[in-house]
């Protein structure tokens, strides 16, 4: 299984605002890629773009040499799926039943569910460890297990590729962290992953590349630790970042000290409790 | 939730129940008929078990030309009204959505008050409701797409102009009508009743009707999608707008036809699904032909109760929200966990 998908200078405007202007942008299998930019910087409209939700004013998107204008919706939900921000279904779908949701490009809207579908939905239970919460309502279970739930949907669809919109946003630290190396896993199993992000740090630990998307074009592509430098960070983001290198070799960004505030008006510690 | 985990129980049980819910509801009423003579009846009409044509006569009657087009329009509009509600909310993503919020009572109302204004025959009244519920949601879905390119959001804001506009219209012919005559039918018939219903009217309707409900049923998948997000059922390969409009289109013109048939009749759309949810879980593949089935049992009761509980017979709307309301609360009590 082998897949890549390719945009090629795609631009795109909303109500006369040039959102893209001509982005260039691939993600293979075997690869996690990040898409990192500030608020504001096109990168959903990139993602509508890339699976097809909105049209690119010019520039084309293929899927294995395919424009994916070309292919029809339910062959494309095959071989691409979008896994969205974890969100609260205003009803108590089983966890199950999300999951066989994506069985629907294979089944049809009428088709019944057989049993190929049944094995493919508890095959993605069981990859991503959450066969335990199969019959669990999805609205009762917790942000970082209903992110599982929606990778094991677009497993379940049968995609080689997936495009995520912050997964690790709105998980707490340690599911971040388990994210981020479930991620990494799929990846060396063959999937290839775009995903955006808000974290330097989730990109250095576990990206193979990170496209950096700045005034509707994307500026650098390449190995996270060669992109994200303190010019780039502070052109990004307008803050001052240090990088710093472990003994191990892996990079992480600081805070500039300068950054933090003395904040001089309050008092370190209470006077009573000074020692001297 | 236990009768969940048997998924076929609920949709085995529910025709067996509305049979002798049915049966139940032909027996009863001014004349109380034992279950015995309506079977022997229906023995007699088959062909089985010829009674003297004395008693033929007067059963038949009875069951047949007065009681049990009241009894299949009960369960019509039950069923419709129940599974147009189910996909309404599914559609819009809001369990708090009745098959009202595009306009189509609002607009039917007004068509039939207009009708009774105009003095048109019943049938013309019927007519001009119906295709004032269809003009209304209309209206509403045309200033969503002209506004807002028919998002959701645009879609509820144009049913709630839609719906005001037609109530005004409403209040319009409600103030120029005759008050000794007219105004009295209008509210009379704002108040629902099945009692209008005969046997070839309710015939005539149950295709349509029947069809719109196993229409909205076939698309439980697809709604289930749906309710996850736009974004998403596109994703699925669902083509969403295609869904939404046969949703839209469907429950409207089951909606109307119910509308006129028996009026305005409120809450069974709202509650039904919400006690389907309880029994067979939230997937509409599963929940809308519970919630048709459910919808229909809801306004059989609903309509005894309404011939039965004092010597003139009560509106079937009074009896569906004065029955409603402690149910919805009851229903809310289950389900708020969900909702939180």
């Amino acid at each position: 299984m082998s897949a890549t998908l390719l945009a090629r200078d795609l631009r795109y405007a909303w109500r006369g605002r040039t959102v893209l202007n001509g982005v260039d942008l691939h993600v293979g299998s075997g690869e996690v890629v990040s898409l990192l930019g500030a608020n504001g910087a096109g990168k959903s409209t990139l993602l509508r773009l890339l699976l097809g939700l909105l049209r690119p004013a010019t520039g084309a998107i293929h899927l294995d040499g395919a424009p994916i204008a070309s292919i029809p919706r339910r062959l494309l939900a095959r071989r691409l799926a979008y896994v969205p921000q974890v969100h609260v279904s205003p009803f108590p779908y089983l966890v199950r039943d999300v999951v066989l949701l994506g069985r629907l490009p294979h089944a049809g809207l009428s088709g019944r569910i057989g049993p190929s579908d049944r094995q493919a939905a508890d095959a993605a239970l069981t990859r991503l460890g959450i066969e335990h919460l199969a019959e669990r309502p999805y609205t009762e279970i917790s942000g970082g297990e209903r992110q599982l739930a929606l990778i094991a949907r677009a497993l379940a669809q049968g995609a080689h590729l997936l495009v995520m919109d912050e997964p690790t946003g709105g998980l707490d630290y340690g599911n971040q962290l388990r994210l981020l190396d479930l991620l990494r896993t799929l990846a060396a199993d063959g999937f290839g992953i775009l995903k955006t992000t808000h974290h330097p740090d989730h990109v250095l630990h576990g990206s193979h590349r990170v496209a950096i998307l700045r005034d509707g074009r994307i500026v650098a592509d390449g190995p996270p630790a060669e992109i994200l430098t303190r010019p780039l960070m502070r052109s990004l983001y307008d803050v001052d970042v240090e990088p710093h290198r472990l003994a191990d070799g892996r990079l992480v960004f600081m805070p500039a000290t300068a950054q933090t505030p003395p904040s001089p008006r309050y008092p370190q510690s209470h006077p009573s409790e000074s020692p001297a | 939730m236990s009768l969940a985990r048997h998924p076929l129980l609920p949709l085995l049980g529910l025709p067996a129940l509305l049979g002798a819910a049915m049966l139940a509801a032909l027996s009863i009423g001014r004349y109380p008929l034992p279950v015995d003579d309506i079977l022997r009846l229906l023995g007699a009409a088959l062909g089985w078990r010829p009674l003297p044509p004395e008693e033929f006569e007067v059963l038949y009657n009875l069951v047949v030309r007065i009681r049990l087009p009241r009894v299949l329009a009960a369960v019509l509009v039950g069923a419709a009204l129940a599974s147009s509600g189910a996909a309404f909310q599914a559609v819009f993503r809001n369990p708090l959505v009745s098959p009202g919020l595009l306009g189509v009572l609002a607009g039917a109302a007004f068509g039939a008050a207009l009708g009774i204004l105009l003095s048109l025959d019943w049938l013309q009244v019927q007519a001009l409701a119906f295709a004032m519920g269809v003009a209304a949601v209309a209206i509403g879905v045309g200033i969503a797409t002209l506004f807002g390119d028919g998002a959701i959001v645009m879609l509820v804001l144009g049913g709630i102009v839609s719906a005001a506009l037609f109530s005004s219209l409403l209040s319009m012919v409600k103030y120029v009508a005759d008050p000794y005559n007219q105004l009295p039918a209008i509210v009379y018939w704002l108040m629902g009743s099945l009692a209008v219903a005969d046997l070839t009217q309710v015939g005539s309707l149950a295709l349509p009707i029947g069809g719109g409900v196993l229409l909205l049923s076939a698309l439980g998948r697809a709604l289930d999608a749906l309710s996850m997000g736009d974004d998403e059922a596109r994703t699925l390969g669902v083509p969403v707008r295609a869904v939404r409009y046969t949703v839209i289109a469907a429950a409207t013109l089951v909606s109307a036809l119910t509308v006129s048939l028996a009026g305005m009749i409120g809450w069974v759309g709202l509650i039904v699904p919400h006690i389907a949810r309880l029994l067979v879980g939230p997937g509409n593949s599963r929940l809308l032909p519970a919630s048709a089935g459910l919808g229909a049992l809801f306004l059989l009761g609903a309509d005894s109760l309404s011939r039965t509980w004092s010597s003139t017979e009560i509106p079937i709307g009074i009896v569906t929200e004065l029955i409603g309301i402690p149910v919805f609360l009851l229903v809310l009590g289950r389900a708020r966990k969900a909702w939180a």
